[in-house]
């Protein structure tokens, strides 16, 4: 039983974006910036040497239209690793009360997946043993 | 000290932070949920909740008659979305009858002197003092994550079809919701965290809106178009956004 628990433990730590994320290298039409963003010429994926060797690439994502105007995100990879995201295109629209769901890059420091518990869809027990908060119980 | 047991199906993660607490109130709290489980389970002949539903108790206790307010609450404020009783099947609150159970359960580990723990049912969680991180499981990758969340004296819940496939319907169609991928909300209380978020499931694309509009609730939710909404206010670490 405590023999599969690291690598459980590890699978936890990986990078996980949610996101209908499509890497957009059409750097026409929709890749104009609002406010301080990166001026309407830089290409949607460039790529620099970084600190340590890595390389750093960064990557603007499609345009999604929401109920507020469109929503365009760039990706800052260092390596395999997100290291940064900015909203290159965001809605006009003024964010009024806290209520207004805001759409947004979910992005996650694989160092940073270090966890007490998971919450998620009601597991059954049969399905515990395979289950993530089945390998954090165990690790104790 | 942690402790696990399996309850109504689904498998119970207790772990309390607090130096030398006693195991008694921890047998308190299982022993609390195996009543729930044998009171108001409609899978179960002989349970209060089988009985009223045949009639054959006229009026419910105390505690049956909190969980039906609650159900009817939920059932008004969706639109008739959420609702405990479809044509053609029994009554069946198991929606609000889990994290209803659990937090008072939860309050059973509070009332005993725990200052620090996390409870952790079939993936509903009350965490009390803290912080804790919590993490959200990822709705299509039964390993990875998608958010993780630092909570203090507050829950969770997710509401999806990736464990137990199309079971919320949408009372209004009576056909199963399949507006999100999956619903997570973050309460005062897990008896508002589970309702809310399962309400808002068979609401469907507009449950989104309508569960970041309630006082107190914030929610992270992953559309049928893999997008991700999330109010503000919701407690993620480890997002870097602009």
């Amino acid at each position: 039983m405590k023999r599969a628990i690291p690598v459980l433990v590890l699978s936890v730590a990986g990078l996980i974006p949610v996101w209908r994320y499509a890497p957009s290298h059409d750097t026409g039409s929709s890749s104009t910036a609002t406010e301080a963003a990166a001026p309407a010429s830089t290409p949607s994926v460039s790529s620099s040497a970084g600190s340590g060797g890595t390389t750093s690439t960064v990557v603007s994502g499609s345009t999604i239209d929401t109920e507020k105007g469109p929503v365009q995100v760039e990706v800052t990879f260092d390596g395999d690793k997100i290291a940064s995201v900015r909203m290159l295109q965001q809605p006009n629209h003024p964010q009024t009360t806290a209520a207004v769901p805001k759409l947004v890059e979910e992005t996650l420091q694989a160092q940073s997946a270090d966890i007490d518990t998971v919450s998620g869809a009601t597991i059954t027990s049969d399905g515990y043993k395979e289950s993530l908060q089945a390998a954090i119980d165990a690790k104790g | 000290m942690r402790r696990v047991e399996h309850v109504m199906g689904f498998p119970v993660s207790v772990r309390i932070d607090d130096e030398g607490f006693p195991e008694a109130p921890v047998d308190d709290l299982f022993a609390w949920l195996r009543e729930v489980d044998a009171r108001f389970s409609p899978f179960r002949p002989d349970s209060e909740v089988s009985r009223l539903d045949r009639g054959e108790v006229l009026s419910p206790g105390p505690e049956l008659r909190e969980v039906l307010d609650l159900c009817e609450e939920y059932r008004i404020a969706t639109g008739g979305a959420f609702d405990v009783r479809l044509p053609g099947r029994g009554l069946d609150p198991c929606a609000v009858v889990k994290g209803w159970s659990v937090q008072k359960g939860a309050e059973l580990l509070s009332a005993a002197g725990a200052r620090r723990f996390c409870l952790n049912a079939g993936g509903d969680v009350v965490a009390v003092g803290g912080p804790w991180r919590v993490g959200v499981r990822h709705p299509e990758h039964a390993d990875r994550l998608c958010a993780v969340l630092d909570l203090t004296d507050r829950a969770v819940a997710t509401s999806a079809r990736y464990e137990r496939g199309d079971h919320i319907l949408d009372a209004r169609t009576g056909r199963p919701a399949t507006g999100l991928l999956s619903m997570t909300v973050v309460a005062p209380t897990l008896t508002e965290a589970d309702t809310v978020a399962t309400a808002a499931f068979a609401l469907g694309a507009e449950g989104v809106r309508w569960a970041a509009a309630r006082e107190h609730c914030e929610v992270f939710a992953v559309d049928a178009e893999r997008r991700v909404l999330r109010s503000p206010g919701f407690p993620v670490v480890g997002t870097v956004a602009a």
